[in-house]
């Protein structure tokens, strides 16, 4: 049993385990808190800054992200005060100034009352530089096909040299965590293609399903699943079935293994 | 591809761990740039991925992955240099070397390019080349300036 820490989120008393983070125990409370960065399957990393609160209690009275800031016993968590619809109403704008049609970007303002934004710059560029996508392939696949490039305002998601990925193993996994789809993933025939921003990340041939005969996934993508998959003693993974096909097959239940990045050791 | 250079630097570090920066600071010594085959013989080597290795070379101004001119002019454009003139320093050494800033020249003498200060206000307007501070600098020293370091 975790240690339980007792906090106040907006005037609720709420005992969350340790090492939870503040925006973790206030969605466990049901308090919305806006988030785009923040991903269930990813370490947090507090890129988008739209989850600010103010604290005071038990530390010194200050504005946070809460994505990143772990429960403390005594915390007093304010998520809509003054202070912060301000600020959140302000990084909403910026976050506009470059993406001003993302769809997900222009939900959010609308819910948090922002009309326009006073930082439009011309651009329009649906990535919010969160960071989910590089997160993903490097914490979660370990195929660190993704990286950030340059700094400050230029700072972008790109391949290395920013040309085809020969590292990318064409999983999908940066499309389907991208919260304004940005990163994208397409399917036509038996090609895909991974594309963002007027760069195409990876392109891959799909291999048939032995079953249905439907394309559905890159020969890279199989063997690195294969190689990373946990495979009981004599049972071979069934090879070249889609997901869909694979769930009408009779198979024995998987053991448990964690899923770490076994890509590159020394890292 | 310079492989017997590349393991001498290697060789210098007794872990990868925690050196990478060091080693990319000797590479850029060494080629005066970056160059793209070695940081992947880098990635081989040291197991670290090459977008991470690339992510950092991007990140930093100290390094360049381009190739650089034989010297680097540095015009320093803070508040103090700007006031006393710098930017009339700036497009005489534009003219003269016929680059932009971040650019080298086609003979591959000097690297331009600009800084927001150096320290050195009571200089203004001042221009480093290499490791010389040139101080209270104006348009016309700028020819001899660089025939110095011309070869
Ligand atoms: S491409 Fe999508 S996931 Fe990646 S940083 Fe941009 S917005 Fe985030
Ligand atoms: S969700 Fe916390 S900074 Fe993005």
């Amino acid at each position: 049993m975790p240690t339980m820490i007792n906090l106040t989120i907006n005037g609720e008393k709420i005992a969350a385990p340790e090492g939870t983070s503040v925006l973790q125990a206030a969605r466990q409370a049901g308090i919305f808190i806006p988030t785009l960065c923040d991903y269930e399957a990813l370490e947090p990393e507090g890129t988008c800054r739209l989850c600010i609160v103010e604290l005071s209690g038990s530390i010194r009275p200050c504005i946070r992200v809460s994505c990143i800031q772990e429960v403390k016993e005594g915390l007093v968590v304010e998520t809509e005060t003054e202070r912060i619809i301000k600020n959140r109403r302000l990084i909403l704008e910026l976050l506009l100034g470059r993406s001003p049609y993302c769809r997900e970007l222009l939900d959010l303002a609308g819910k948090c009352g922002v009309m326009t934004s006073r930082f439009l710059t011309g651009e329009d560029d649906d990535c919010i530089r969160c960071g989910r996508c590089v997160r993903v392939c490097r914490d979660k696949i370990g195929a660190y096909a993704l990286c950030w490039v340059n700094r400050g305002y230029n700072r972008k998601v790109a391949t290395d040299f920013e040309r085809l990925s020969e590292y990318c193993i064409g999983c999908g996994s940066c499309a389907q965590v991208c919260p304004t789809g940005a990163i994208k993933m397409e399917d036509r025939g038996n090609q895909r293609r991974i594309y963002t921003w007027g760069q195409v990340v990876a392109r891959f041939e799909l291999e048939k399903c032995e079953k249905c005969g439907r394309y559905f996934a890159p020969r890279k993508y199989i063997d690195w699943m294969r190689r990373k998959a946990f495979k009981p003693k004599g049972i071979e993974l069934i090879d070249l079935i889609c997901p869909e096909c694979l769930r009408k097959t009779e198979r024995p239940a998987p053991a448990k293994v964690p899923f770490g990045n076994g890509a590159f050791p020394a890292w | 591809m310079d492989v017997a250079a590349m393991d001498a630097i290697l060789a210098k570090f007794p872990t990868i761990r925690g050196n990478l920066i060091g080693i990319l600071h000797e590479m850029q010594s060494h080629f005066n740039y970056l160059p793209e085959e070695d940081l992947r013989y880098l990635s081989k080597k040291t197991q670290i991925p090459i977008t991470q290795i690339y992510s950092i070379a991007n990140f930093y101004n100290r390094f360049s992955l381009k190739p650089k001119g034989k010297n680097t002019v540095c015009v320093c454009l803070g508040t103090a240099c700007h006031v006393k003139g710098a930017e009339r320093v700036m497009d005489e050494i534009k003219a003269q070397l016929k680059v932009d800033v971040g650019e080298s020249t086609d003979d591959m003498q000097f690297s331009l390019e600009e800084v927001r200060c150096i320290g050195a206000c009571s200089l203004a307007p001042a221009v480093v080349v290499n490791e010389e501070t040139y101080g209270q600098v104006a348009p016309k020293q700028i020819h001899g300036i660089l025939q110095k370091f011309k070869k």
